[in-house]
């Protein structure tokens, strides 16, 4: 009975500890917003947070004739080892945000062309493998 | 002893369980038609393509920023929400009077603003998402100018929050139809500015350029169309204006980008182009069938 109680004890603990260090992509996401730069409107944040996949990825339809900004924030260092790739609708790559080994905290993409573009971030020597990111327009 | 042992597990038990729904969210998930049926596909590929379509919002800074004037005129009538009692027609047209939001705050029109904020906080309280919509902050934002991009930050973050609970909530059917009212609004106000200024071949590419959104707001109401009647209705109704849509051709030539750091942003200079041929014939059609069916929506 002891065992079995010591047991139950040990999953609430390590449950307990798992919820403490677990990823706050949200409030990461929500630090992202202020950190667009002037004169671009907030669209949409994301969270980052490595799930089963080695990616996590969204999509949006871009426009022609409007500048898009995305960013990344995570809890230590500027990026934690996080890039954000874009790809067209054809999956061809327009923009990486690790470039000679150096990361980037934001990439700015005035769109030439209409169409859905796939916003992917990866892990390239994370810690925590958790960020957030915001995406913003302006015209 | 024991008995702490059973607790302990009762609890977990407990809270493991906690997603189940209240009789009264059941209750009131079952009103209407909106939720008849699940949808034909799983709600996590709903999320993706819900996600992606692009705020109306946009489509207000591009009148604005090309020197168009506000026109109240295009919009609907905040003083229709009696006429909208169900689920269907109340997300419909939230997304509706969103877009008309977006459109009186980008041009600072307040006055107007105010009373479309009194429409969605009506419908939204109608679809039991009213807690989302910070009637309060908005409205104390709305009366100065100097607050405008808080006033679109906020409300962009209450709308975004809308669709992330109904999507958790497996009411996406609520929020595609949220989609779908606020982008036929921004086609149609679009359409009519554009009809007000014949020559401008930026606004009728940037019709053209709906064929896109066009294309995944029919995947999302497909989603729907063997288990929802009036979603599988208007998926006919936009139809029709898929065939008009149809006639725009849309080219793409892919080049690769460049790139250089500004102040540590990485700026990309996109070298690839597109063309869209669409013609004033068409621009007609694409309008008279929108309208067509925003009267529909909106009546």
């Amino acid at each position: 009975m002891k065992k079995l109680f010591l047991t139950v004890l040990s999953v609430i603990i390590f449950s307990a500890m798992e919820v403490v260090g677990q990823c706050n992509a949200d409030a990461l996401s929500n630090q992202c917003i202020p950190k667009l730069a002037a004169g671009f409107n907030f669209l949409k944040s994301y969270k980052i947070e490595k799930g089963g996949k080695d990616y996590v990825e969204y999509s949006y339809v871009f426009t022609k004739g409007t500048q898009y900004m995305i960013n990344i924030c995570a809890a230590t260092q500027p990026t934690d080892g996080i890039v954000v790739s874009l790809y067209d609708s054809n999956r061809n790559k327009v923009a990486s945000s690790k470039v000679n080994g150096q990361f980037i905290s934001a990439i700015a993409y005035p769109c030439n062309t209409t169409g859905i573009y796939y916003i992917q971030y990866t892990f390239d020597g994370s810690t925590g493998y958790c960020g957030g990111s915001a995406l913003g327009f302006k015209r | 002893m024991r008995i702490v042992v059973l607790g302990v597990l009762v609890a977990l038990m407990t809270a493991c369980g906690s997603e189940k729904k209240t009789d009264e969210q059941a209750f009131l998930e079952g009103l209407d038609s909106a939720k008849t049926g699940g949808p034909s596909i799983s709600e996590g590929v709903i999320g993706d393509v819900l996600q992606r379509i692009p705020a109306p919002l946009e489509i207000s800074v591009l009148l604005k920023e090309s020197g168009k004037k506000y026109n109240g005129s295009y919009l609907n009538s905040p003083d229709n929400t009696s006429k909208y009692n169900s689920n269907y027609k109340k997300a419909l047209n939230l997304g509706v009077y969103g877009t008309d939001l977006g459109y009186t705050n980008i041009y600072e029109q307040n006055n107007d603003g105010v009373k479309y904020m009194g429409s969605i906080k009506s419908l939204a309280d109608g679809l039991n998402i009213g807690q989302f919509f910070d009637i309060e902050t908005i409205g104390r934002l709305a009366t100065n100018s100097k607050n405008l991009d808080s006033l679109l930050l906020i409300t962009t973050q209450n709308f975004n929050s809308i669709n992330h609970y109904l999507q958790t909530q497996d009411r996406s059917n609520l929020s595609v139809l949220f989609l779908t009212g606020g982008w036929l609004e921004a086609l149609h106000i679009l359409c009519e500015v554009a009809a007000a200024n014949p020559t401008n071949k930026e606004l009728q590419e940037t019709i053209g350029e709906q064929k896109i959104i066009l294309e995944n707001i029919m995947l999302l109401l497909s989603f729907y169309k063997d288990t929802d009647p009036n979603m599988a209705a208007l998926l006919t109704d936009v139809e029709e204006l898929k065939k008009a849509f149809d006639k725009v051709k849309v080219s793409y030539t892919y080049k690769e980008s460049t790139f250089e750091i500004v102040d540590g942003v990485m700026v990309i200079k996109d070298n690839s182009s597109s063309t869209i041929e669409i013609t004033p014939e068409d621009v007609n059609t694409i309008k008279s069938i929108t309208s067509g069916i925003r009267n529909k929506v909106i009546s």
